[in-house]
């Protein structure tokens, strides 16, 4: 009885993850499949694998309209920039929320958090405007700024909760040697932040890597990412499929490595600190 | 102190939130479109415009919908995983390693894979299905509005169900062990086990996941954008891509405003149900 649970559990959960890695499956299939076999039915399971498509990906032999390897390069520098300004603004933040008294930080908090509600499509429609009238569309900041701000109260949040669970007393025992409120910040609370403030990152990162709607809006060329660009693989030619796939895997990849080898720092950033 | 240390993030904020919204309120009371002459105030005329206008009431039918299907399904499998997983057979931490896979694929790529493989005549999924013998002709998933669906929620499920799995697991590891002994002692079932004690510890983690897929789900623009982008016709438009398409293609930017605004006035409600769902449930927003 107990054994013939097990089984059906065992069936379960591997037809379920069957069924969750499909998708992922096919496009490394497909990415490392010759054009004329990429489109067969039935599907080629069995092959020669190729890098073909990886290389017409990176170098740009594709219908695209820019090389694809240059807007993985603006996309790195987009989530690193905008990753930095968020921890830069909410560390401090947080900092104040776990540990100071001031009048209104109540009120600060909660407001902090239902920002997390507000929909990208409502905020990207004034920033279009005024970018275009100030001539910042397809420029850095409006892609760091809002990125950075999209994460921000929840990074506030997780760290908040992370700056809590470190005993005050550590804190308090500095303050008795007259080490200032900085050197306290610096010297103590930020050493022992740091997993928080490695999970509070992959998220933000996360966040920057994938998104989609102020890229596609606020950018031409100069700072196009990879999730605008892989749209153009499917275009008035047709899909290719191939590159679409060398593409997607190319876009996807950092963050399955990431996800994989730091798993719990992800798991912990994903759920917003809920699960530790 | 407390202030100064707050100003970074609050000045960000205020960039991407306020400003924003005084911008919005403003434009939503003057015909503005970026196509077409001048600007002017025609006070409530817009917000007659679009509240008068049906597209936009199906659109906000629509965006329910999506919200309460997504996490409906995505609440009702995490579950079923999380139990499953929590079985600790010897491969559970293996498998929860590769089912979390999905959360870190863009959605946009998801939804370009997704739409590749619900493709009726090259797609592998219709050729699956016709060869087990589930289906007879191939079906065309995105050019019907019922399989339209099916393919937005099931894309959304797949993406996140993995986020409720992990947040309930994590809430099952905490279930302590004696009531469920003392429970089996005196007889009880697995239902019962289930009913009584596994499921009232696992409730702030329950309210945890809807909560905070809800609110995602609301803001979902580019998976739907770029699976079905609302179509066939508008069956699948949800109110982001309405937005979208009233002020980023016909440039009717006061129309956009307005409905920005009445969509943010009903998200805050919303948002109030939610942070009350959470403060009944959960430590999480005490001080």
């Amino acid at each position: 009885m107990k054994s013939l649970a097990t089984v059906l559990a065992r069936l379960a959960l591997w037809s379920a993850l069957a069924t969750t890695l499909f998708p992922i499956l096919w496009m490394l299939l497909t990415s490392f499949k010759q054009p004329d076999i990429s489109q067969a039915l039935p599907p080629v399971w069995d092959f020669a694998p190729t890098w073909q498509n990886y290389r017409d990906v990176l170098t740009g032999n594709t219908y695209t309209s820019q090389v694809f390897g240059v807007l993985i390069v603006h996309t790195v520098i987009v989530t690193f920039a905008s990753t930095l300004v968020g921890l830069v603004a909410a560390v401090p933040a947080a900092y104040a929320l776990a540990r100071l008294r001031f009048s209104g930080k109540r009120f600060a908090a909660n407001w902090i958090l239902t920002t997390i509600m507000f929909p990208p499509i409502v905020s990207v429609i004034p920033v279009f405007i005024f970018a275009s009238r100030l001539g910042l569309t397809d420029t850095w900041p409006v892609l760091v700024i809002p990125y950075a701000a999209f994460s921000l109260p929840m990074m506030i949040w997780m760290l908040r909760s992370s700056i809590k669970q470190i005993p005050f007393e550590i804190e308090e025992a500095a303050m008795i040697d007259g080490a200032s409120q900085a050197d306290i910040l610096r010297h103590i609370v930020l050493p022992l932040l740091t997993p928080g403030i490695v999970s509070a990152s992959l998220l933000a990162g996360m966040m920057a890597w994938n998104e989609f709607l102020f890229a596609l809006t606020l950018t031409r060329s100069a700072v196009k990412t990879a999730p605008v660009g892989i749209s153009e693989f499917t275009n008035m030619y047709g899909t290719q499929w191939g590159t679409l796939s060398a593409a997607a895997t190319v876009t996807v990849a950092p963050i399955l490595v990431i996800t994989i080898l730091l798993r719990r720092r992800v798991v912990e950033g994903l759920t917003f600190g809920a699960v530790k | 102190m407390g202030w100064g240390l707050m100003s970074p993030a609050l000045v960000v904020l205020f960039i991407m939130a306020i400003a924003p919204t005084v911008y919005l309120v403003y434009v939503s009371f003057r015909h503005e479109n970026l196509l077409g002459p001048g600007s002017m105030f025609v006070g409530w005329q817009n917000f007659s415009r679009v509240l008068s206008n049906n597209e936009n009431w199906s659109d906000a039918l629509s965006t329910v919908e999506f919200v309460v299907l997504s996490v409906f399904f995505e609440l009702g499998l995490g579950l079923g995983l999380a139990l499953l997983l929590n079985r600790r057979l010897p491969e559970s931490d293996l498998l929860t390693a590769l089912f979390i896979l999905p959360l870190g694929v863009a959605p946009v790529v998801s939804a370009l894979v997704f739409r590749v493989l619900l493709d009726p005549a090259y797609g592998w999924i219709d050729y699956y299905l016709q060869t087990w013998g589930l289906i007879g002709d191939p079906i065309d998933w995105l050019g019907n509005p019922g399989t339209a669906w099916v393919a937005i929620v099931g894309l959304d499920v797949w993406q996140w169900t993995p986020f409720v799995t992990l947040i309930l697991l994590a809430g099952l590891s905490g279930v302590p062990s004696e009531p469920k002994e003392a429970a089996i002692v005196d007889g009880a079932g697995p239902v019962l086990l289930f009913w009584h004690i596994t499921l009232p510890f696992l409730r702030p983690f329950i309210a945890i996941a809807v909560v905070l897929r809800a609110i995602e789900a609301f803001k979902t623009f580019g998976s739907i954008f770029v699976l079905t982008t609302g179509g066939p016709g508008t069956s699948t438009e949800v109110i982001n891509l309405d937005l979208y398409r009233i002020a980023l293609q016909d440039f009717d930017i006061g129309a956009a405003a307005a409905l920005g605004i009445v969509f943010l006035l009903f998200l805050s409600v919303i948002m109030t149900q939610l942070l009350g769902v959470l403060d009944r449930n959960t430590d999480i927003l005490e001080d």
